[in-house]
């Protein structure tokens, strides 16, 4: 957007834009440096022979997983009844749906803390996948109940007069043409998901439980504040998400941003 | 379409509304009782009180600090955000080499978990932390401190960390919106004699308000939700000067077991969600800009 029609323009904007970019990658670099402080890499072997660490995978990839599939089905089946079909007071539902958007989940704890004790599902995956799928959803059915309304009603129209059901129309003609949405809700989902801190800490006491987030904590207590060995282990947190991001960047860029969809 | 297929369609939404509206909507109501409660969770002896946690919430100086912290965390993280955000797409979207490694670095910190970056943000600005030391290897010596030691600093010190966390989004948009603005346009402002500056003051800027209101938005609603930051980094201190609500809720229900009073707070920080959300749904449909 800005002309530089000389080389000594160019040359500043290059320069500009490097030194701006600087403390973007500061955090990365000091946080690398660190965890080779000391003893070096020996960290990394320290902190890669802990027995719980493919656990806080495992334990958040379980936990991703089953909100994205609860958020993907709920939120495309809502989307083309909102969009699509005829429903008795309708936007009132929508309008429930809507005033949770803004919902902090911090507001959930106390309800959810007493009722998880009750039902005894305290410490066990379900009290979180239910609650961060419940605060997703409206969200989700937003982006998707805006992106099928520009799918025209005469395609579905057209495969009813053809005998199909209304189901059918779902499946095989709108559920096709919203991969785009589908991607993005994925991906918000997943980050939500995987990065979120607050629920785990509240509900996944046993560390055989607990999710990636839940980490530098327990790396706290397990070495005693020994920053090189926590850093190390941010590092081992983060690589996934890096490589995640670096192998589907288009994707990560649109449904991170979904948030401003029009 | 049918009849049957007319009086079908409310078993379509049904899964959403009992996931989201029925265990959202629940827990709300259940927090609304428990806030008239003096209980710590756990025992079965809940006492009720009335509204007196309420009374209490109002007159708690750290309830009305979070509030300020609330609205200088959104008003100083927007600001830097649209700026750094313009200014990188404007600077990828001119002649500059390696636009995709630049753009990979800005936006990787949003893909980041809080929760992973903050005991490196911690080791930072501790008092033999990097910052310093970057501030001492270029003269700037005498700024040394303990950033996040001090009331003085704390807080914008989390609010850096929300910016650097939250500027690859506003990129990002900005970056989408300046490609739809017409190249004709443009042309023609520079004919007409427009520099570099004019342009971006006088079309590019007022072209991208849209999108401007959306990170407005966004960042209204994350300066609520602030809890994994400043819990992490700083533990809402030294002495609240970054408490926020979510943090002092966590601290109330959780490490104090006041829950009752937790719950109050709470409800306080629903009413500002909702009414936030209510004025977006409004202002949205009237601009019909955003949607969110």
């Amino acid at each position: 957007m800005f002309e530089t029609r000389r080389r000594p323009a160019r040359i500043l904007l290059q320069v500009v834009i490097t030194l701006l970019v600087i403390p973007f990658v500061f955090p990365l670099v000091a946080m690398v440096q660190g965890s080779l402080a000391g003893t070096g890499w020996n960290n990394y072997f320290v902190v890669l022979q802990i027995a719980e660490l493919p656990l806080f995978f495992r334990n958040s990839a379980i936990i991703a997983v089953s909100v994205i599939a609860i958020v993907y089905l709920c939120t495309m089946l809502a989307a083309f009844g909102f969009s699509k079909l005829r429903i008795r007071a309708k936007e009132f539902y929508f309008w429930l749906l809507l005033a949770a958007l803004t919902l902090p989940e911090v507001v959930l704890l106390a309800p959810l803390f007493a009722t998880a004790t009750t039902l005894g599902i305290y410490d066990t995956y379900l009290s979180v996948i239910l609650p961060l799928a419940a605060l997703q959803i409206p969200f989700t059915i937003l982006l998707a109940r805006n992106f099928m309304d520009g799918i025209p009603n005469e395609l579905i129209d057209a495969a009813r007069v053809d005998g199909a059901t209304t189901w059918k129309a779902f499946r095989y003609i709108v559920l096709p043409l919203t991969s785009p949405i589908a991607a993005a809700l994925v991906v918000l989902t997943l980050i939500g998901t995987w990065n979120d801190y607050l629920l785990p800490l509240v509900f996944l006491q046993d560390p055989s439980q607990q999710t990636v987030t839940q980490v530098p904590d327990f790396f706290i207590g397990a070495f005693n504040n020994d920053q090189t060995k926590i850093l190390a282990a941010a590092v081992v947190t983060a690589i996934p998400e890096i490589v995640a991001y670096l192998l589907l960047q288009r994707l990560f860029e649109r449904g991170l941003s979904a948030g401003a969809l029009k | 379409m049918n009849r049957s297929v007319r009086t079908s369609g409310f078993i379509w939404i049904l899964p959403a509304l009992v996931v989201s509206v029925g265990l959202i909507y629940y827990c709300i109501g259940y927090t609304g009782f428990i806030s008239t409660l003096k209980w710590d969770g756990v025992s079965p002896n809940q006492l009720s009180v009335g509204f007196a946690n309420y009374v209490q919430v109002f007159a708690d100086p750290v309830f009305w600090q979070s509030i300020t912290h609330t609205v200088a965390f959104f008003l100083v993280s927007f600001a830097g955000q649209v700026f750094l955000g313009l200014l990188f797409a404007l600077l990828l979207h001119s002649r500059v080499r390696g636009a995709a490694v630049y753009k990979v670095i800005v936006f990787l910190p949003v893909v980041l978990a809080p929760a992973t970056m903050a005991p490196v943000f911690r080791q930072i600005y501790a008092p033999d932390g990097q910052f310093n030391g970057v501030l001492k290897g270029v003269g700037l010596g005498f700024l040394q401190q303990p950033w996040l030691g001090q009331t003085s600093t704390s807080l914008p010190v989390i609010i850096s960390i929300a910016i650097w966390g939250g500027t690859g989004v506003a990129f990002i948009l900005y970056f989408a919106a300046m490609s739809q603005i017409e190249n004709e346009i443009l042309e023609a402002a520079r004919i007409d004699g427009a520099g570099n500056i004019r342009t971006v003051v006088s079309i590019i800027w007022p072209g991208l308000r849209g999108t401007t209101v959306a990170i407005a938005i966004l960042t209204a609603i994350s300066s609520l939700k602030t809890f994994d930051i400043p819990w992490l980094v700083s533990q809402g201190g030294p002495s609240y000067s970054t408490e926020f609500l979510g943090t002092m809720i966590y601290r109330e229900g959780v490490p104090l077991n006041a829950v009752g009073y937790a719950a109050a707070l709470s409800v306080m920080l629903l009413i500002l969600a909702v009414t936030i959300a209510i004025v977006l749904r409004l202002g949205g449909r009237e601009r019909g800009a955003v949607n969110v």
